[in-house]
C-alpha cells in the first residue's frame, strides 16, 4: 500500500505539488495522469526519499519510505530510464541492483528474459534506444521481488507490442496483490492500464476515484420526431435540458434524480413518440481530462471524487 | 519476450520476508564495483599505472637531480600518484550525480550517509592499493638504477613507508571530499588541480597560507616524514583540505534533492 498525505512542494517559490494525497490499495493499478509539468514526477520522487516534501507525508505500507531497511524489496521502482550508467551493460546494471538489494543473481538472468533483452545483455546501455531502456529499468524495478511498483511513464519509448506486454505484465503483478502507482500524460495508456485514476494538474488533484465512476456518463441524450413537443413537456416537469446534437436534446443527470426511466415517463405521460433515448456517447476520459485540466487546478477537495 | 508470470516469481505470493538492512560490507562490496567496473574507469586506472611508472623514469634517468635513496624514489611515486588517482576517487562521488544513478543508488539505501561512507572506505582501500603499486614500480626504478651501476642508499624506513601512505591516502581524501561537495564531474576535477595552484600562488605571498593551508608545504612535511614542529600546520591544512570539505559535502549529499 502507497500512501501520501497533503505532500507539498515548492521550487524557488513557485509551487509544484500542493496538497496531494494518494492511496494506492494491493491489487489495483493507479493511473497517476496529468500533463508535462503538473507535478507528477516531483510526487512519485517525494514518495521514495529523492525530493523532500515541504510539508506532507508518504508512506509504502504505512512507513516511510527512508525508514524502510531494504527499500527495493518492497517498492520497485522506475522513474527516469534514461538514468542509468551508459558505460555499464544491461547485465551488470541489474546485477548491481541484485547485490545491492541482496538478490541472487539468478534473478538477474531471469528478468533479463522477461523483458526481452537476454540478446542485449552484454551490450552498453549507452547503445540501448530508449524502449531498450525502459525495459531495462522495468527489469530493475522487479530485482527485489517487490510487493508495489512505481513507474514514471513507463510506457515512454516502447512500442505498440511493447505496450501491450507491459500493461499485461502490470495486471498480472496487481492480479498478483501487488500494488501499482504509474504517471503518465497519456490518457488512452492510463485507461487502458489503470483501475484507479487521480488526475493532477498545476500540482494539485483535481479528480481522484475508481476509473468506472469517472468515466459515467452524465448526460442522456433524448430524441423525438416533434422536438418542441419534447422540449415542452421536459419544461413542464422541470428538467433541464440542453437543444442539440442536431434535432436531439441533452438531459444533464448528474444529479441522480432523472434517469432514462423517468424521461421515458415524462414522454409518455405527455404523449411524445420517442426514437432515442441513451446515454450520451463521451470520449471517457479525455472530455474529463480536457475539462479538468483546463479547470486550472481547482481546490482539490472541491474536485476530488 | 514472456508474458505468463507465475507470482512466484513475481515474488509478491511469497510472505514478505522482511530483509534486514544492507550490511555495511555488501555496500562497499558494489561500490568498489561500480568504481571499477567501466571501461572508463578501467583506462583511468591503466593511466595511474602508465603515469606512475613513467615518472619514475625521472630520478633513473636524471640520477644527477635526485638522491639516489629508496625515500626520494618513493617521494617520485607518491607524487605521480598524486596527480590521477584522486580523479579516480572524485569520479567515485560526482558520477552518479552526473549519470543521474544517484536515483538508483538513494532509492536501494536512502540512508545517504552510508553511501558516503562506502565511497570513502572505497577510495581508502584505492588509495592503498595505489600505494602499494607505487612502492612496487619504486622498487623497480632502484632495480633499474642498481642495474646501471649506480650507486644506491636503500634505507627504506617504517617511517618512511607510513608517511608515503598518510600522504597518498591524504590525497585521495582530499579529492573525495571535493567530489563530495561539487557533486559535479567537471567543476571537481577541475578544481582539484586549480585550487592547491591558487594557494600554492597565495603562499608565495603569505607565509600563513604558505605554511599552514597551502598542500604543497604542510603535506610535503608528511611526505618527509618531517613532523617536527610542524604537527599543528599539518592537522590545520588537513582540516581546511579534507575534514571541512568533507562535513559539507556530506550535508550536501544528505539534503540534495534528486530531480
Amino acid at each position: 500500500m502507497i500512501t501520501t498525505t497533503a505532500l507539498t512542494k515548492s521550487y524557488k517559490q513557485t509551487p509544484v505539488v500542493r496538497d496531494v494525497s494518494l492511496r494506492c490499495e494491493p491489487g489495483t493499478i493507479t493511473g497517476f495522469l496529468g500533463a508535462n509539468g503538473a507535478g507528477k514526477s516531483t510526487t512519485l520522487k517525494m514518495i521514495v526519499g529523492l525530493v523532500r516534501p515541504d510539508r506532507g507525508t508518504a508512506a509504502i505500507d504505512g512507513r516511510p519510505f527512508v525508514e524502510l531497511p531494504n527499500p527495493t524489496r518492497v517498492v520497485g521502482m522506475l522513474l527516469d530510464a534514461s538514468a542509468m550508467h551508459s558505460g555499464r551493460s544491461g547485465r551488470a546494471t541489474l546485477t548491481i541492483a541484485a547485490r545491492l538489494a541482496g538478490v541472487h543473481t539468478r534473478r538477474v538472468e531471469y528478468l533479463l528474459d522477461l523483458v526481452g533483452l537476454a540478446d542485449a545483455a552484454e551490450k552498453r546501455v549507452g547503445t540501448y534506444s530508449l524502449g531498450m531502456r525502459q525495459r531495462l529499468g522495468i527489469a530493475q524495478a522487479l530485482v527485489g521481488e517487490p510487493q508495489a511498483l512505481i513507474l514514471d511513464e513507463p510506457a515512454n519509448g516502447l512500442d505498440p507490442e511493447g505496450i501491450a506486454w507491459m500493461r499485461t505484465l502490470l495486471r498480472d503483478f496487481a492480479d498478483h496483490g501487488g500494488t501499482v502507482l504509474l504517471s503518465s500524460h497519456l490518457l488512452h495508456e492510463v485507461q487502458a492500464t489503470a483501475d484507479h485514476l487521480v488526475v493532477i494538474s498545476a500540482g494539485a488533484v483535481v479528480a481522484a476515484g475508481r476509473l468506472d465512476d469517472l468515466l459515467t456518463s452524465t448526460t442522456i441524450l433524448v430524441r423525438s420526431p416533434d422536438p418542441g413537443a419534447l422540449a415542452a413537456a421536459l419544461q413542464a416537469a422541470r428538467i433541464d435540458y440542453v437543444a442539440g446534437p442536431g434535432e436531439a436534446l441533452t438531459v444533464d443527470v448528474s444529479g441522480g434524480r432523472v434517469t432514462t426511466e423517468v424521461l421515458a415517463g415524462v414522454a409518455r405521460d405527455n404523449h411524445v413518440l420517442l426514437t432515442e433515448l441513451r446515454p450520451s456517447e463521451t470520449n471517457g476520459l479525455e472530455q474529463l481530462f480536457f475539462s479538468l485540466t483546463a479547470a486550472k487546478a481547482a481546490p482539490a477537495q472541491e474536485a476530488a471524487a | 519476450m514472456t508474458t505468463a508470470l507465475s507470482p512466484g516469481t513475481l515474488g509478491i505470493d511469497a510472505a514478505p520476508s522482511a530483509p534486514g538492512p544492507i550490511p555495511f560490507s555488501r555496500l562497499v562490496r558494489v561500490e568498489w564495483a561500480k568504481a571499477t567496473d567501466t571501461r572508463a574507469a578501467r583506462w583511468l586506472l591503466a593511466l595511474v599505472a602508465v603515469s606512475t611508472a613513467g615518472i619514475m623514469l625521472v630520478p633513473v634517468l636524471a640520477p644527477t637531480s635526485f638522491d639516489q635513496t629508496y625515500a626520494s624514489y618513493l617521494r617520485v611515486a607518491a607524487l605521480g600518484l598524486s596527480i590521477l588517482l584522486p580523479v579516480v576517487a572524485i569520479l567515485m562521488f560526482t558520477g552518479e550525480w552526473s549519470q543521474r544513478g544517484v536515483m538508483t543508488t538513494f532509492t536501494q539505501e536512502p540512508r545517504r550517509i552510508r553511501v558516503v561512507n562506502a565511497k570513502l572506505a572505497v577510495s581508502l582501500v584505492l588509495g592503498g592499493a595505489g600505494a602499494v603499486f607505487g612502492g612496487l614500480v619504486t622498487v623497480a626504478g632502484l632495480g633499474l638504477a642498481a642495474a646501471s651501476g649506480r650507486a644506491l642508499e636503500a634505507n627504506p624506513s617504517v617511517g618512511t613507508s607510513t608517511s608515503y601512505l598518510l600522504y597518498v591516502l591524504l590525497n585521495v581524501l582530499a579529492a573525495a571530499a571535493l567530489g563530495a561537495l561539487l557533486q559535479n564531474s567537471a567543476a571537481a576535477v577541475a578544481a582539484s588541480f586549480a585550487l592547491p595552484a591558487a594557494f600554492a600562488l597565495l603562499g608565495t605571498a603569505s607565509t600563513l597560507v604558505s605554511e599552514w593551508i597551502d598542500m604543497s608545504t604542510p603535506w610535503n612535511w608528511v611526505l618527509e616524514n618531517d613532523w617536527g614542529g610542524h604537527v599543528p600546520q599539518i592537522l590545520v591544512s588537513v582540516l581546511f583540505w579534507v575534514a571541512v570539505p568533507l562535513a559539507a559535502g556530506v550535508v550536501r549529499t544528505i539534503r540534495r534533492d534528486v530531480s
